[in-house]
């Protein structure tokens, strides 16, 4: 209990005027959170501040820290089941969800949301329902994947709401409705925006039910009307766009802005152009500049500005930019409603950008900070602008150097004077009117119509635009077409806005009794033109109108600025309109400042409010009624260091109360406009409808905050990317210095390159011409070589034939020995024959001549005995001794005889063993003859397939040439192709006897071999005819080389040969050859030795073999003439004549013949 | 069996060096008496000259066919050897666009099979050259009679296949060509076909019949199951060859049976 009294007096210590025990108790506060956990002290707080408003309380619960928020939430359900505190407990949401706490992802969770839901599907009351739907419009973008799983129930809501705008049920005041209507209008914006495709088919099929087709017709047809087709719709699916993975990527803001771009809305859509769709052309320096704002740099950082300005830092520049401003506006037709100011221009840099895309996003935090550059940027400005004024009227509590955020309070405070009650309406009404008009040609007719009203006409013409209330869907369509329009309503514009700034001088001047509406009208619209002396430096430029137009408010303000101290309060509300004002969408009401005199119908600025850029009005409207009823009203507690968004909301709180007080003695401006006028008093239900206006108001304000917050936050990332592309830019600058650098270096590298290049071509002709010098020496060296070669071939042939001969006549040589070794062998044999037999030769004749004798002495001996018979014993006797010695002398006789021809036959036995042998020798000879004619027969057959071949190519050759020939025949070109082919056929010759002499080269050869043996057994034929061995060197001479001539070298050869020759022919020929002719068995085994081998000659032509034979033949034969016919002569039973040469010799040999002649001799 | 065990245990080796009897002088005397394709001479001697001289002779057919631009770099061997035989022939077309007569197809398939066994192309064209020359030649009476010798030793064998073949009217369809002509060339793996070219080479082209029949003796039950002159013929040109050696094998072994051992000892 203690603790809760503790707490009780704390809180009420938190409203204390006092800021440090304010902040004492803050810290105290947040301190007690921090340690304590439970829900207890934020029920407290919550309870508190659904009690009192407090808005330190609410400054406490909007940054309450992690644990907490799970009581916070629980409490605001609960606060939210309850029909008595819904509603506060529903701002209070929306404060909490505006500040985007980091547990805001929680909501989603909460049952806070369900419940929400479900009171935007129940409940009746406009108020809550429009605070609910809005809080929900700031929360859907927060919890995206939540669409999954309340999308009916969104859905549901906006059918529900939307059916409410048309069929009002209850007793729900228009004023309400108009608001619920811009809610569900943003509502619209956003479901479309967020989930297109589950929300068309939502509306397809709600809307196709019969009792939904008014309301299809009347309020959503017209929504429809301001969004472009959705990408979704055409590229998305129902799946996809509640797939969780596709928010994920995106951050709050970035929804927010991809809800804003389908928009039609002339001024929303323009910043959504500006904002993404165009930054690429504009190299995302300018992410703003949209393409109907292209006009002048101004405007663009005019635009970054002003776009970026969600902080309460930025509404307060812009009311300085905003002053300044308007003019140009009547210069730069281009320039349409955004503001161009010059000296902010001039002060623009990326760095200033920079530094302005950086504020901070909570105004909680927001201490101006003088070291930034944004703030001195501002603080610059503005000491241009308002600041060099304010000195003059009044002196400023803050110094120059101040934030802007404070100090255009605090000039505007000194400047503007306290305007009246009929003046905030004045002004406030001018400004819904602008914002009415605002989006298109409903400016224009009011410019023609409305713009030369006076005041006198002006409840008239208010009434006029009463009764214009529900033209709502006319506004929209006009705002549809604005955009092609917006030149020309600005063209326009230039020409109302002076109008309007001399209508209200002129107005105040012929109406003295409230003079204060024009100044108020003024100061409405230029808030910051309350010291126009300063800024007539920018001001210069814009035209003589705008200085007359700003002259005249100010001044009035000026002197009610010293009457009224208490103009705290009401200082700042022009400041609000201002603030609002300069923002894009709200320079349009500016031009309207002169036309919108009367008192509009109460809710016909509400309809401007339903459509999303309505914040400023709203303000303005506030504004309107804060003046009206907490004119003198002051409150001192102003805090100084309190954000300008604080001051505002504050503002419009303290208005509400002051409006309440005030009640009972001023007259509220009603439906009815002469009651304000004549000073009637409303009804009792006015008030409450008013206030609940100002709530619904006030919400709206929040929610279009809200907003700008997420502009701004998107605007700094951009303003990121320019700053790295800028830096990218510089890189880019510096690689080209490089480029450009390496570039001279390569120039200067290929002048080189050219001068080595030179350099090397002169070595090169230097080279070609020694080159060509060794080339010659060369030629000449080869020339030489070959002429050597020439030569020394020529020595080897001659070498080659003279080893040649040398090689046969060594062979001769060799035959020749042998056949002397042999006929020697037989010599001696024959001889040691012919020695034996010549001795038993003279044996027997000696044995003949004994016998003779003895025969001759017998003779005698008988004729004696014949002639002595006496004696016949004594002789017979003695003759028988003499016989008995001559028997026994004849039987030794017979032995020698038998002795003799026992070592004749041995020698015959020997003879012919030695006879067997040579057999066997032939037989092996025949066969090796035998094996080399295979050998000789396979390579023969090899050689011939090869001839074979060459005859088959050269057939092919000699076609192929045929076949060239034609074709050239063919060709025409016979003539001139004559005499090659001439020459090409002696080619084909030439290369064909080539190849034939080639591949028959080794066979030739070998026959040739045969016929030169040939060649030399015949030449001595005929020479061993006539007998003459001189003849035999000659053939010898032509054997050895058979081509050539025989050479004077072959003299010696053939002389040699010659002596050899003729010595064979000479000598042994005749002891050998008388063997054959001998008819001795000696001979007949040689004769039939040599038949079987020239036989064997006959049968077989190996060539060598015979010619040798023929050789042996003929050197061997007596008779070389009838060398052909010897085999048979040699069967024959008589030997051939003898020569006369070998006549003699054979004299000795012929034993018949010696015998014969010893006979005869 | 009875017959292995009688035959000298060392006959089997003697086979494998090409002898057929025990009597190995006779057997290398009958062996090395003549030269089967007559690319070289019997005679050792002359062997390196006679190869030289071959060897010259490709070289110049070769240059000969690469001068009339019959062959370039790009013509595959196969067909480098076909022209060179039509050269040596006198054979060569006028062009070699010319489409190729059946006798250069069998060429072809049988230069293909050489090929893969012998890798010097000196030595592969040939063995190519000489051993259609053989078969153009020595075998050009009895190839043509190798059919009726194949139906008669078919009946010796199985006659029951044989008759199968008969109403099948396949006998007359089966791949003669192939068997014969290209002595299974394209048919059998080079591995195999090597055992029956030998015999072949050297003398015997009765193997062929041999080879032919054990091919229908292996296949024997699917071509039963084929009705088809065409599908048993398709079935015989594209038999498996994993059996190949086997099938070789025992076409020898029926070889010996029907012929008697050793055609050189006859």
């Amino acid at each position: 209990m203690a603790q809760q009294a503790n707490i009780g007096e704390l809180l009420s210590m938190l409203d204390s005027p006092v800021l440090s025990v304010r902040d004492d108790v803050t810290a105290v506060f947040k301190e007690n959170l921090s340690s304590d956990r439970g829900p207890m002290l934020v029920n407290t707080l919550v309870d508190y501040y659904l009690e009192t408003d407090s808005q330190p309380v609410l400054h406490i619960l909007t940054t309450l820290q992690e644990p907490h928020d799970k009581h916070l939430l629980d409490k605001m359900n609960d606060c939210v089941g309850r029909a008595a505190s819904r509603l506060p407990a529903l701002s209070l949401l929306g404060h909490v969800i505006r500040l985007q706490p980091p547990w805001k992802h929680k909501l989603s969770q909460a049952p806070l949301l369900p419940s929400l839901l479900k009171c935007l599907k129940m409940d009746t009351d406009v108020i809550v329902l429009t605070t609910g739907v809005l809080v929900l419009i700031t929360m859907l973008p927060m919890i995206p994947q939540s669409g999954k799983q309340h999308l009916h129930d969104f859905f549901d809501i906006f059918g529900r709401l939307s059916s409410w705008c048309l069929k009002k049920p209850g007793h729900v005041t228009e004023v309400y409705l108009v608001h619920l209507h811009a809610s569900v209008y943003a509502l619209f914006h956003r479901l479309y925006g967020m989930y297109p495709c589950n929300f068309v088919s939502f509306l397809r099929s709600h809307y196709s039910m019969k009792e939904n087709l008014d309301t299809f017709e009347e309020v959503v047809r017209p929504m429809m009307e301001h969004v472009r087709i959705h990408p979704e719709l055409v590229t998305g699916s129902k799946d996809h766009e509640l797939d969780p993975r596709r928010w994920k990527r995106l951050e709050t803001h970035d929804v927010v802005i991809e809800c804003a771009k389908i928009s039609l809305d002339p001024t929303e859509a323009s910043y959504e152009d500006g904002g993404d769709s165009v930054s690429p052309q504009v190299s995302a320096r300018f992410p703003h500049r949209a393409a109907d704002m292209a006009a002048s740099p101004y405007i663009d950082t005019q635009n970054s500005c002003g776009s970026a300005t969600s902080t309460p830092y930025s509404s307060s520049r812009l009311t300085l930019l905003h002053t300044p401003g308007q003019p140009p506006q009547a210069l730069s037709p281009p320039s349409t409603r955004l503001l161009t100011e010059p000296p902010q221009a001039t002060l623009w840099s990326p760095s200033m950008v920079c530094g302005m895309t950086t504020p901070p996003t909570s105004p909680g935090n927001v201490p101006p900070d003088l070291s930034h550059p944004y703030s001195k940027v501002f603080g610059t400005t503005g000491g241009k602008g308002t600041p060099l004024g304010t000195p003059a009227t009044s002196p400023p509590p803050a110094p120059l150097c101040h934030p802007d955020d404070y100090v255009h309070p605090s000039v505007l405070q000194t400047t503007a004077t306290p305007p009246r009650k009929e003046e905030r309406t004045d002004s406030s009404r001018p400004c819904l009117h602008r914002q009415h008009h605002l989006p298109n040609d409903r400016g224009l007719e009011l410019s023609g119509g409305k713009g030369s009203v006076t005041l006198s006409d002006l409840p008239g013409f208010l009434g006029d635009l009463a009764s214009e209330e529900d033209s709502v869907e006319k506004d929209k369509e006009e705002a549809a077409i604005s955009k092609e329009l917006s030149e020309i309503t600005t063209a326009d514009a230039e020409l109302l806005v002076p109008r309007g700034g001399f209508d209200s001088p002129f107005y105040r001047d012929s109406l003295p009794g409230c003079p204060r509406k024009t100044h108020s009208a003024a100061s409405g619209a230029q808030g910051a033109s309350v010291n126009p002396e300063p800024l007539n430096s920018s001001l210069d430029k814009l035209g003589p109108d705008t200085p007359k137009q700003a002259f005249t408010p100010i001044d009035l303000p000026c002197g009610g600025a010293s009457d009224s101290p208490a103009g705290t309060r009401e200082h700042q509300t022009p400041l609000e309109t201002s603030i609002l004002t300069p923002s894009p969408c709200k320079i349009p009401p500016q031009r309207g400042v002169g036309f919108g005199r009367g008192q509009p119908p109460p809710y016909d600025h509400l309809f401007e409010v339903a459509l999303p850029k309505t914040a400023h009005h709203f303000v303005s409207k506030k504004t309107k009624e804060l003046l009206k009823k907490a004119k003198g009203n002051t409150e001192e507690d102003y805090p100084p260091s309190a954000s300008p968004v604080e001051v505002l909301d504050r503002l419009i709180q303290q208005g509400a109360d002051a409006h309440s007080k005030e009640l009972s003695k001023l007259s509220l401006p009603s439906k009815s406009v002469d009651w304000t006028h004549f000073g009637g008093s409303p009804p009792s239900d006015e008030i409450r409808t008013l206030r609940n206006q100002l709530l619904l108001l006030h919400n709206q304000l929040l929610y279009e905050r809200f907003k700008r917050q997420q502009h701004a936050l998107r605007n700094r990332r951009l303003l990121r990317r320019v700053t790295r592309a800028a830096a990218l830019e510089e890189h880019n600058a510096a690689m080209k210095d490089q480029l450009k650098l390496q570039e001279k270096d390569i120039q200067i590298w290929k002048v080189s390159l050219q001068k080595e290049q030179a350099r090397s071509s002169q070595l090169q002709e230097q080279r070609d011409t020694m080159v060509s010098q060794l080339h010659s020496q060369i030629r000449q060296l080869q020339h030489d070589r070959e002429e050597f070669y020439n030569q020394s071939q020529e020595l080897q042939t001659k070498l080659e034939d003279c080893r040649n001969m040398i090689a046969e006549l060594r062979l001769e040589l060799k035959k020749a020995n042998s056949k002397v070794c042999h006929t020697e062998l037989l010599l001696s044999q024959v001889s040691q024959k012919l020695s034996n037999s010549e001795s038993v030769q003279q044996q027997m004749e000696f044995l003949n001549r004994q016998l003779l004798v003895l025969g001759e002495v017998n003779e005698l001996y008988l004729e004696q005995l014949q002639n002595k018979h006496s004696d016949t014993t004594k002789e017979v006797e003695m003759m028988k001794a003499a016989y008995r010695k001559e028997l026994e002398k004849n039987r030794s006789h017979l032995l020698q005889q038998n002795q003799r021809l026992d070592t004749s036959q041995k020698r015959i036995l020997e003879l012919e063993s030695h006879l067997a042998k040579k057999d066997h020798l032939l037989l092996e000879q025949k066969k090796y003859l035998e094996d080399v004619k295979l050998q000789a027969r396979g390579q023969l057959q090899a050689a011939e397939s090869r001839y074979e071949a060459q005859k088959r190519i050269t057939q092919v050759f000699e076609l192929e040439i045929l076949d060239l020939y034609g074709r050239l025949e063919k060709d025409g070109l016979l003539k001139k192709l004559e005499e090659e082919k001439a020459e090409a056929a002696e080619a084909a010759e030439e290369r064909l006897a080539c190849c034939k002499d080639g591949c028959s080269d080794s066979v030739t050869g070998h026959n040739e071999e045969a016929s030169g043996h040939n060649g030399e057994t015949k030449p001595p034929r005929p020479g061993g005819v006539r007998g003459g061995g001189g003849s035999r060197g000659s053939g010898s001479g032509e054997l050895s080389t058979p081509e050539k001539p025989p050479s004077q070298r072959a003299g010696p050869f053939s002389s040699r040969w010659e002596t050899t020759m003729g010595e064979s022919a000479t000598s042994i020929p005749t002891t050998v050859g008388s063997l054959p002719s001998s008819k001795s068995f000696l001979g007949m085994k040689a004769r039939e030795l040599f038949r079987n081998k020239s036989e064997s000659q006959c049968d077989e032509d190996s060539v060598t073999i015979r010619s040798l034979s023929e050789t042996l033949k003929t050197e061997l034969g007596k008779d070389p003439g009838t060398e052909g016919k010897a085999p048979l002569s040699l069967d024959g039973p008589h030997p051939s004549p003898p020569t006369p040469d070998s006549v003699g010799p054979l004299h000795i040999m012929d034993y018949n013949e010696t015998h014969h002649e010893h006979r005869e001799g | 069996m009875t017959e292995d065990s009688q035959r000298n245990f060392r006959s089997v080796y003697y086979e494998k060096v090409g002898f057929r009897g025990v009597e190995e002088k006779k057997s290398l005397e009958i062996l090395l008496k003549d030269d089967r394709l007559g690319i070289l001479p019997p005679h050792h001697e002359s062997h390196a000259q006679v190869m030289l001289w071959r060897k010259e002779q490709y070289g110049d057919i070769l240059h000969a066919l690469k001068v009339v631009r019959f062959v370039s770099e790009a013509t595959p061997q196969v067909e480098v050897y076909l022209r060179m035989y039509q050269l040596e022939c006198g054979k060569l077309p006028r062009s070699p666009s010319f489409p190729l007569e059946p006798e250069d197809e069998v060429f072809l398939a049988i230069a293909k099979a050489v090929e893969e066994m012998v890798e010097d192309s000196v030595d592969c064209y040939w063995i190519i050259r000489c051993f259609v020359n053989q078969l153009n030649n020595k075998y050009r009476e009895s190839l043509p009679q190798l059919p009726k010798a194949f139906e008669q030793y078919l009946n010796l064998e199985d006659s029951r296949l044989l008759s199968h073949l008969k109403t099948c009217s396949a006998l007359c369809k089966l791949p003669y060509d192939l068997w014969f002509k290209r002595c299974f060339a394209g048919c059998l793996p080079e591995s195999s076909l090597q055992r029956v070219w030998d015999k072949v080479i050297s003398g015997s082209c009765k193997i062929l019949v041999f080879v032919a029949v054990e091919i229908l003796l292996t296949f024997k039950i699917k071509v039963m199951a084929l009705n088809s002159a065409e599908k048993i013929t398709k079935f015989l040109e594209n038999i498996p060859q994993d059996s190949s050696d086997a099938i070789v094998s025992k076409a020898i072994d029926l070889w010996h049976k029907h012929c008697g051992t050793p055609v050189h000892s006859a």
